[in-house]
């Protein structure tokens, strides 16, 4: 007897379907964790070519609204504040001429200050509409590593490409996706050969340098059978000001059998306005092994929705991540947390913060499909107010629908610990250290699992810069109590 | 002028006056104990030395190195040489021994200290509490049982060589064992770097390893008898009743 069970009111506890594919969900509105229907994709195997995949986008594109997702209750994310002109591509697309050979002086200067100096495998940077930088190390790809923009794999890797592209990320759900599969250019493709084990990370960047940036990021990447690699996604903006910009992304990652991969992402889209809808799904095939740590600092309108799912028997996976928003910012973050078959196993940590006058909703979904039996899985997320502006929303759900598995969650809401700050006190460190020890322990847990000492040490470098900043709202907030 | 100079300190909480004029006097090099039954205010001088924001000054003053310091800000207070060693230390997770003590020092520093003075002075203070290094590596307080919590908090007050600590129920909940190391640092402690020190306790035992020079007794918000070391012994004599009953004959 199948069971299911659902830890939200709002949770009707639907069995997940997957929607057939090739069949458009009707686009528009959402409310996804109420009734969760797994991304399952559009493009391989249904035989429509790249060019048939973007003519089914633009028409799903043309048809459909501003997505708006809502969770009743709690909160609405609506894009539908954003202008006209950013959903108009090839504008854009002759900003930086992509034929122009890729050098390092044309990664933005705000990117070079903010990348840790590291040894890197590769790295490939898109600054709004096109790919301005490519680099790999040359033993690499005598090994048969590829790094190189979508577009160019598309061409130049065409076999490899058709395989995998769109095999799982959906093209329809709402207009910016649409928008996406439509109009992206530039874009990453990463292939790592079966057995090819790399130390040093890939790093992807997707920068915006100004107003006016419509960013159709795509990135593609395959791990080949018992490959072992890294991958760091920068997603980053200058500080402007004069307009909005827009990052519309789609990354899917496809871990063959046995491939490992620990996958982190940096997003911090800065003070203007930038605004995010971004789709990412994570695919780990049979006893393959992929740890996913995003690490979400904010921007003025960001939507996630982050899919790491086991596709075959003897997956594994841990998902942690953190995010903290300040100012106006609103966050909407939905992570998925999907068994497919089992025996499988999930380790879902997330922990998150506020200041200002921010929003920041999370919801974390395990699903266990049928027959995913020995699935082992636990979600647990934690936040931390630190402003009386600020909004906070964390939802668990939990999906089942097979019987020999086990599946919870758990979770925290805290404040600022008076008690804590005190103490800290009494040994003479003054209310902002005190306040900014107690963040980065918070943190700790979760920022701790990247064991990459110079992502971690940026990372903190930017929670912290955060705080200084909200420091007259966290003394607002302890006056208040 | 004493180092530490309390007068007249009327201490209130939201519904309740606790101190009821307080008169004290501490220098440098001195150890003095406050003892006084449960309730009786002893807890609230100690927060309120260091400014604890849930307690208001109504009345009085209390005057450290020259400075009055009554409304000063907690951490002013502490980088100008006070410490309180807690009776319920908080976890502070996420933070190692050995990076809060660092950052500790260095508040109370122009420069921050290298790595080498710090190991040093470190190692110094582990073994005179007797702990051991994996201890400086773990999150403060966070897992701790009760004798390491004190520990740690001693460890902390060897770091931070503080003019005048004041140690509130640092003996409440440990064994004779843990007992007799935190009393013995605290007395090295004395011996090697003049530390003086107020020693909070319902009970007799620490004094048995750390000797108090001056005695005080609080009752119901005021200190209603001082002197000598034979004031412990009287009192494990004659228990608090006897001397409450012979102090309201007094006053009356």
């Amino acid at each position: 007897m199948p069971l299911e069970t659902t830890a939200t009111p709002a949770s009707n506890g639907a069995a997940p379907a997957r929607a057939p594919k090739g069949v458009a969900v009707k686009p528009g509105r959402h409310r996804e964790a109420s009734l969760y229907h797994a991304l399952a994709g559009a493009g391989a195997g249904d035989g429509r070519s790249l060019a048939e995949l973007r003519e089914a986008a633009l028409r799903a594109f043309e048809q459909s609204e501003l997505p708006v997702w809502r969770r009743s209750g709690f909160w609405t994310t609506s894009f539908e504040e954003l202008e006209d002109e950013l959903l108009e591509p090839d504008e854009h697309l002759g900003k930086i001429d992509p034929t122009e050979p890729a050098t390092e002086m044309r990664i933005p200067e705000f990117v070079r200050s903010s990348l840790p100096q590291r040894p890197h495998a590769g790295r490939i940077v898109q600054d709004g509409a096109a790919v301005v930088h490519v680099e790999l190390k040359p033993e690499l790809a005598e090994r048969g590593v590829i790094l190189c923009s979508l577009e160019e794999a598309a061409q130049e890797h065409e076999t490899i490409f058709h395989e995998w592209y769109c095999r799982r990320l959906t093209i329809d759900r709402h207009k910016l996706e649409a928008a996406n599969a439509a109009f992206w250019s530039g874009g990453v493709f990463l292939y790592v050969p079966d057995s090819v084990v790399v130390e040093d990370p890939f790093e992807i960047v997707y920068a915006i340098s100004g107003p006016g940036a419509a960013q159709y990021g795509r990135t593609l990447v395959v791990g080949g059978r018992q490959s072992d690699f890294k991958v760091h996604e920068y997603d980053l903006a200058d500080d402007f000001v004069g307009g909005q910009a827009l990052h519309a992304g789609a990354f899917e990652m496809y871990l063959q059998d046995g491939a490992r991969c620990r996958l982190a992402q940096v997003q911090d889209w800065g003070t203007g306005d930038v605004f995010d809808a971004s789709t990412r799904f994570v695919g780990v095939g049979r006893d393959a092994y992929c740890h996913w740590l995003p690490a979400l600092l904010g921007g003025h309108l960001a939507r996630h929705h982050l899919e790491l799912a086991v596709t075959a028997p003897g997956g594994d996976m841990a998902f942690r991540g953190l995010f903290f928003t300040e100012r106006d910012e609103h966050l909407d973050t939905f992570a998925v947390d999907l068994h497919e078959t089992g025996p499988s196993g999930g380790d879902v940590h997330w922990r998150g913060a506020a200041t200002g006058q921010s929003r920041a909703s999370f919801e974390g979904l395990i699903q266990i499909d049928p027959g995913a039996q020995k699935t082992h899985t636990y979600l647990q997320i934690h936040t931390m107010m630190l402003s009386p502006k600020a909004r906070l929303d964390a939802i668990p759900s939990v999906l089942v629908s097979a019987d020999d598995v086990s599946a919870s969650h758990g979770g925290t809401v805290g404040e600022l610990d008076e008690a804590s700050i005190f103490y800290m006190a009494s040994r003479g460190l003054d209310r902002p250290a005190a306040v900014r020890l107690l963040v980065e322990g918070f943190f700790e847990p979760v920022l701790g699992q990247l064991e990459d000492e110079p992502l971690e040490e940026l990372v903190r470098e930017r929670i912290a810069a955060k705080l200084a900043r909200a420091r007259d709202d966290i003394e607002a907030y302890a006056t208040a109590r | 002028m004493a180092d530490l100079e309390i007068t007249n300190l009327h201490v209130r909480t939201e519904d309740r006056e606790i101190l009821r004029g307080v008169d004290l006097s501490i220098d440098k090099g001195e150890i003095h104990a406050l003892m006084g039954p449960n309730g009786s205010g002893k807890s609230t001088l100690a927060n309120t030395m260091l400014g604890h924001p849930s307690y208001e000054v109504t009345e009085g003053k209390i005057v450290f190195k020259g400075q009055d310091i009554t409304e000063a800000e907690p951490h002013e207070r502490a980088k100008s040489g006070l410490f309180l060693a807690f009776q319920y230390p908080v976890s502070i997770p996420g933070v190692s021994v050995a990076n809060f003590l660092r950052m500790a020092i260095n508040a109370k520093r122009q420069e921050p200290i290298r790595v080498k003075e710090f190991g040093e002075h470190l190692q110094h203070a582990i073994e005179l509490l007797d702990v051991d290094r994996a201890f400086t590596s773990r999150h403060l307080n966070d897992g701790f049982s009760g004798g390491e919590k004190k520990r740690a908090e001693i460890l902390q007050m060897a770091m931070l060589s503080p003019d005048v600590a004041i140690l509130d129920e640092t003996d409440s909940g440990l064994d004779i064992d843990a007992l007799r190391t935190v009393a013995e640092g605290v007395q090295k402690l004395h011996d090697e770097q003049g530390l003086g020190a107020l020693i909070i306790t319902h009970y007799q035992r620490i004094l048995h390893y750390v000797k108090p020079e001056f005695v005080h007794i609080l009752m119901d918000g005021r200190i209603v008898l001082e002197g000598g070391v034979e004031l412990v012994e009287r009192l494990e004599r004659e228990g608090y009743d006897q001397i409450r009953q012979e102090v309201s004959a007094g006053a009356a």
